[in-house]
């Protein structure tokens, strides 16, 4: 979801610019959100362009005028539209002492055609206090959008100011749609704990999973497992609401990233849940694994699963290629989760077993010696011996010979649980 | 992308079109050039009406420096 930007939330930004109503601008969802973003850039050029000597005449004008003057005629006169635009060309500091004049539903009036960027300096001297009160009247309206332009732009006090404005519901609505996505995790810095907590449990009394986890997918990854520690500490409710969030809207490339960054105690929470056990529930979650290649993630929560559950899964697994195995394996091996791989793979069929071994003994040297190692400081040679017994008779010789040359401990102890489990020909080559 | 509609839009944006507007058929790119025109067209109005009015809510000392600024 990184970088996503939603095309309904761009069309009702492009509509604003124009004066247009969203609905008669709705062809535009059909394209990326990007491309809707790049032509309001232009347009806000153009608009702001198109009478830019007059706007600048104005605000060159506003100097001779006393700041109580000046917001009478800004509000009489120009209206919040005008307003909007000449903002940016005034000396932030006028412009500041000129909106401590202007009432706050003007001031929230000139927010919604306000681009920030072009006022930034404006907005980021705007008092804590003012700003809070604009944050409030733009929540009585329900003007998210306006309100995510701006985060990126406040300063910390009045952001601070603003967060203590807005109630969790509207605050989650606004983090959806904040413009300048990188700053999330800034914001999310800003909340204590207790707040976090009751945002969470918010998410899922008032159905926003879509707006959290989008949320949890632009944080910090500590963030991200503070986030998920915090929502794990709540009741099943909150947690099974989650998860029927996730499958109703197809969720899972959110949720297992954070499941991920959980605390092991969290994740064992997490595994734990009733809800997530249900197949239908295990399928979604493989399919969104395949899908972005998710692979370290859910090999992280498979072990934690019941027994049942596991099996669900490896019943899964058993549709899987070659080409999906592989990726497994690469994450394993590039996310160190060795032990995760073979706990999976043990429960697998023979089939998916054997190709799995299979790849095992094709696998790069780094590959090889990566598990190897991991298998001999995990003590799971027993578990390796049980996915090479899949080889045939020459496979086992041809990896027994690739892994001859490892260190001597570690072939001594893969020979050990070689000889207890009867595979003579892998024993035979380690020694070879 | 129409060439006709295509032109259109490029004149009201001043400019080249952005990319990414490919999927978008002749009639919508026709109806947003014009959307665009009119808002451009209804916001040099309401700013040249703003400032007539502002200058009669002036006072009279002012308006003359102020009108200087404003129209040279």
């Amino acid at each position: 979801m990184k970088g996503y930007l939603s095309p309904a939330v761009e069309v009702r930004r492009l509509a604003r610019l124009v004066g247009a109503q969203a609905e008669d601008l709705a062809y535009f969802e059909r394209l990326e959100g990007q491309a809707i973003r790049d032509l309001r850039d232009q347009v806000a050029v153009v608009m702001f362009d198109a009478d830019r000597q007059l706007l600048q005449r104005v605000a060159a004008a506003t100097k001779l005028i006393p700041v109580k003057l000046g917001a009478v005629i800004g509000e009489r006169a120009f209206g919040p539209l005008l307003c909007a635009r000449i903002t940016g060309l005034l000396d932030p500091s006028r412009a500041v002492e000129i909106a401590q004049h202007l009432s706050v539903t003007f001031l929230a009036d000139l927010c919604l055609h306000l681009d920030p960027r072009r006022a930034s300096r404006v907005i980021g001297e705007m008092p804590p206090a003012t700003v809070a009160a604009i944050a409030s009247e733009l929540v009585a309206g329900e003007e998210y959008i306006t309100m995510g332009g701006f985060v990126g732009h406040l300063s910390k006090a009045a952001l601070l100011a603003a967060l203590n404005a807005v109630d969790d519901e509207s605050l989650l609505r606004t983090a959806y749609v904040i413009e300048a996505k990188q700053n999330i995790g800034a914001l999310v810095a800003l909340l204590p704990d207790e707040r976090l907590d009751d945002i969470i449990a918010t998410a899922s009394s008032a159905d926003l999973w879509i707006e959290a986890l989008d949320v949890l997918g632009h944080v910090t990854e500590r963030q991200r497992g503070a986030l998920g520690d915090l929502a794990a500490g709540q009741d099943d409710e909150v947690l099974d609401s989650m998860v029927r969030a996730a499958l109703r809207n197809d969720l899972w490339s959110e949720v297992l990233p954070v499941v991920r960054a959980m605390s092991p105690k969290s994740r064992k929470r997490f595994a734990a849940l009733k809800s997530i056990q249900a197949r239908p529930v295990l399928a979604t979650i493989i399919g969104a694994a395949a899908q972005d290649s998710l692979w370290a993630e859910l090999l992280v929560l498979l072990p934690l699963l019941p027994i049942t559950a596991r099996r669900q899964v490896a019943t899964l697994a058993t549709a899987f290629n070659r080409e999906t195995l592989e990726r497994v394996i690469s994450a394993a091996y590039e996310e160190e989760l060795w032990p995760a791989l073979i706990a999976f793979a043990t429960e697998l069929d023979k089939g998916p077993r054997r190709e799995i071994a299979k790849l095992i003994d094709q696998s790069d040297t780094d590959v090889l010696q990566s598990l190897l190692s991991a298998v001999h400081d995990t003590g799971l040679e027993a578990d390796l011996v049980a996915m090479i017994r899949e080889l045939p008779a020459t496979g086992q010789r041809h990896l027994g010979t690739r892994i001859a040359a490892a260190p001597p401990e570690l072939v001594d102890a893969l020979t050990a649980a070689a000889d207890e489990a009867g595979l003579r020909p892998f024993s035979e080559a380690l020694h070879s | 992308m129409s060439q006709d509609a295509r032109r259109i839009l490029k004149r009201e944006l001043g400019g080249n079109v952005p990319g990414g507007l490919e999927e978008l058929t002749e009639a919508e790119l026709s109806g947003f050039a014009a959307t665009l025109g009119v808002a451009k067209r209804r916001q040099s109005e309401e700013l040249e009406a703003a400032v007539d009015e502002a200058l009669e809510i002036l006072p009279r000392l002012l308006r003359r420096p102020v009108r200087k600024i404003l129209f040279g």
